[in-house]
């Protein structure tokens, strides 16, 4: 038994049918006497350089347990997938049980993109009075990262 | 805190961290010029290629 890694992009075009394939995934990998530690989906994410013609693709993330001779099978048959523009398998001495990196960012984003609407007319509001105060502020402002900017804001609208 | 941290544990997931290592044409930076310990460097190259294949980090800046 070795413990796996898997990766994979699947084609943003059927992303809706995301749930269908994991499914599909699932019995494929129990009929090979594989076992399923953690699923993770991700979600549509941009591609650092397009595949296929694709500019971006739906990540999943599993965590496996299972025999290389198996591997070897499913591998072959996850080959001829056309919804698949990816796969990666890797050999792990352990599985980190945390969340990964990439689905921590899926969920923020996802957060931000509701919190943004709201932020933008903060930010509009705060430079109008920055402007007024000094021009040595500004030029601060503008240094600073966008969540330190959110927090200026804060304390603008406190004074 | 200097320009380059790493954390005890990393991988290929961790884009934000593993794009302090790369140029901006993509290169993979020296450990010479981060500092890096010889171990970690190992691992940042072993991730950062393993990121790229996954297109979480691109290759080049010429990509198309």
């Amino acid at each position: 038994m070795n413990k796996y890694e898997a990766v994979i992009i699947l084609n943003p075009n059927l992303s809706s049918k995301a749930d269908s394939f994991l499914k599909e995934f699932e019995t494929l990998l129990s009929s090979n006497s594989f076992k399923i530690i953690k699923t993770e989906d991700v979600g549509r994410r941009q591609l650092a350089y397009s595949i296929n013609n694709h500019n971006k693709g739906h990540y999943l993330l599993f965590n496996l347990e299972g025999d290389p001779s198996k591997l070897i099978e499913i591998e072959n048959k996850i080959k001829y997938n056309e919804s698949i523009i990816r796969h990666l398998f890797i050999n792990v001495k352990s599985h980190n049980g945390e969340d990964s990196q990439l689905l921590v960012e899926s969920k923020t984003k996802k957060k931000d993109s509701e919190v943004e609407d709201i932020s933008s007319k903060v930010e509009a509001k705060e430079t109008i009075e920055t402007e007024k105060k000094d021009n040595k502020e500004e030029d601060a402002d503008k240094m600073e990262d966008k969540t330190k900017t959110e927090n200026d804001s804060v304390e603008v609208k406190d004074e | 805190m200097s320009k380059y941290s790493l954390p005890k544990n990393f991988d290929y997931k961790d884009v934000n961290i593993l794009k302090q290592f790369i140029t901006e044409t993509g290169k993979i930076i020296p450990a010479r010029v981060t500092g890096v310990t010889a171990s970690n460097q190992r691992k940042l190259t072993k991730y950062i290629k393993i990121a790229r294949f996954l297109a979480l980090i691109p290759y080049t800046d010429m990509h198309k």
